[in-house]
């Protein structure tokens, strides 16, 4: 993929991106144990990627692995591996959004329900038990508006992905993702400052 | 995170939070990357297959097999199949006991085709599909038959659903 890759540099302590870089070295090295430390280390990370983009879970669970095929198909394109989780997560991403699409077409679909299957937002998960400060997060992210949500949600998962690729997901411009990501980062801010909360 | 001070996260720690939450509120089906791994272990096994988009006189598949044992019937057959990227179309000719396959690929590409028997394991043909996108099996096997294509860039290899020669 000749794309600007995306940025690993700055998402997180237990981001496991080193992790991922060295298996996959080993793995390219000969070590097939690293294909498999790789596939348990990021495939987590890619259902994140492709359920930010609103497939349902069956679909999701098919791109991750459709997704896997297409690294072993394309496995002597990638030279870097510090890009790996980069070049798997722009490939889910896309792939998620080419059968969101094609799924679309087939079968069209209120977008209330498209919108990223998010959980009720009166209702957080019963069974997930929460702590103080995710319950204040969540009910934040719930009164931001719908466009915001989503947007949050992509660029959060995975590596930050490049503002091409979340523009093309919610048709916008490239240009204005940047001051848009902005503005829905003040607006959440602003709702855990209301609520008292950590910005 | 902030601390007493009160200062506010820088938007990558927001956006970690973000994730964070997520991965509680969304996590992955405990078995997904076995699912992976299972997938890609068959993954050899796999091919994508065409659709059947036209065919004339005796269609793809529902020749009976009676008809299948008449070695003295002739005549010539055309299918058509949609497959990503391209479009093949084949002429199944038969006389004297002998059967002919030609086939076109469109839009042209380099790619190799495979023509194998469903019932008789091995003995599978090849042909090379020239650059004006023909390739031909002067002599083809009777029978159930299926036809993979294979890009030369890779990919899952793409067949045919079964067809009677």
């Amino acid at each position: 993929m000749s794309e600007v890759p995306e940025s690993t540099a700055a998402t997180g302590p237990g981001a496991p991106w080193g992790v991922a870089a060295a298996a996959f070295t080993r793995w390219r090295e000969g070590d097939d144990d690293g294909f498999e430390e790789l596939v348990r280390v990021l495939s987590p990370v890619l259902w994140q990627v492709v359920r930010a983009t609103g497939l349902d879970r069956e679909r999701a669970e098919d791109v991750v692995q459709t997704t896997w095929i297409a690294l072993v198909d394309h496995a002597e394109s990638i030279t870097s591996a510090q890009g790996i989780a980069a070049w798997l997560c722009t490939s889910a991403r896309r792939e998620a959004w080419r059968v969101g699409r094609q799924s679309t077409r087939e079968r069209p679909v209120d977008d209330q329900v498209l919108a990223h299957g998010l959980p009720d937002h009166d209702s957080p998960e019963e069974q997930v038990v929460l702590d103080d400060e995710a319950t204040l997060l969540w009910a934040c992210l719930g009164k931001l508006p719908d466009r915001c949500q989503k947007l949050l949600r992509i660029v959060a998962s995975g590596p930050r992905p490049n503002y091409t690729d979340v523009a093309s997901s919610l048709g916008m411009p490239v240009g204005s993702i940047g001051p848009t990501r902005g503005r829905c980062l003040d607006k959440l801010r602003h709702e855990l400052t209301l609520s008292g909360g950590v910005r | 995170m902030n601390d007493a001070t009160g200062a506010s996260r820088s938007d990558d720690q927001l956006l970690d939070a973000v994730a964070e939450l997520w991965t509680r509120l969304d996590p992955p089906p405990d078995d997904l990357a076995d699912g992976v791994l299972a997938r890609l272990a068959v993954r050899d096994l796999e091919y994508e297959l065409l659709t059947l988009v036209d065919s004339d006189a005796a269609l793809a598949g529902v020749r009976s097999a009676t008809m299948l044992r008449a070695p003295e019937e002739t005549g010539t057959w055309s299918l058509e199949y949609l497959g990503p990227g391209f479009r093949v179309q084949l002429r199944i000719s038969r006389r004297q006991r002998q059967a002919r396959l030609d086939g076109w690929v469109s839009p042209p590409q380099p790619m190799t085709v495979m023509l194998s028997s469903v019932l008789r394991k091995g003995g599978v043909l090849e042909a090379q599909v020239s650059d004006s996108g023909r390739f031909e099996f002067p002599v083809a096997p009777a029978g159930a038959c299926r036809m993979t294509f294979v890009t030369e860039s890779g990919g899952r290899p793409q067949a045919t659903p079964p067809f009677w020669i």
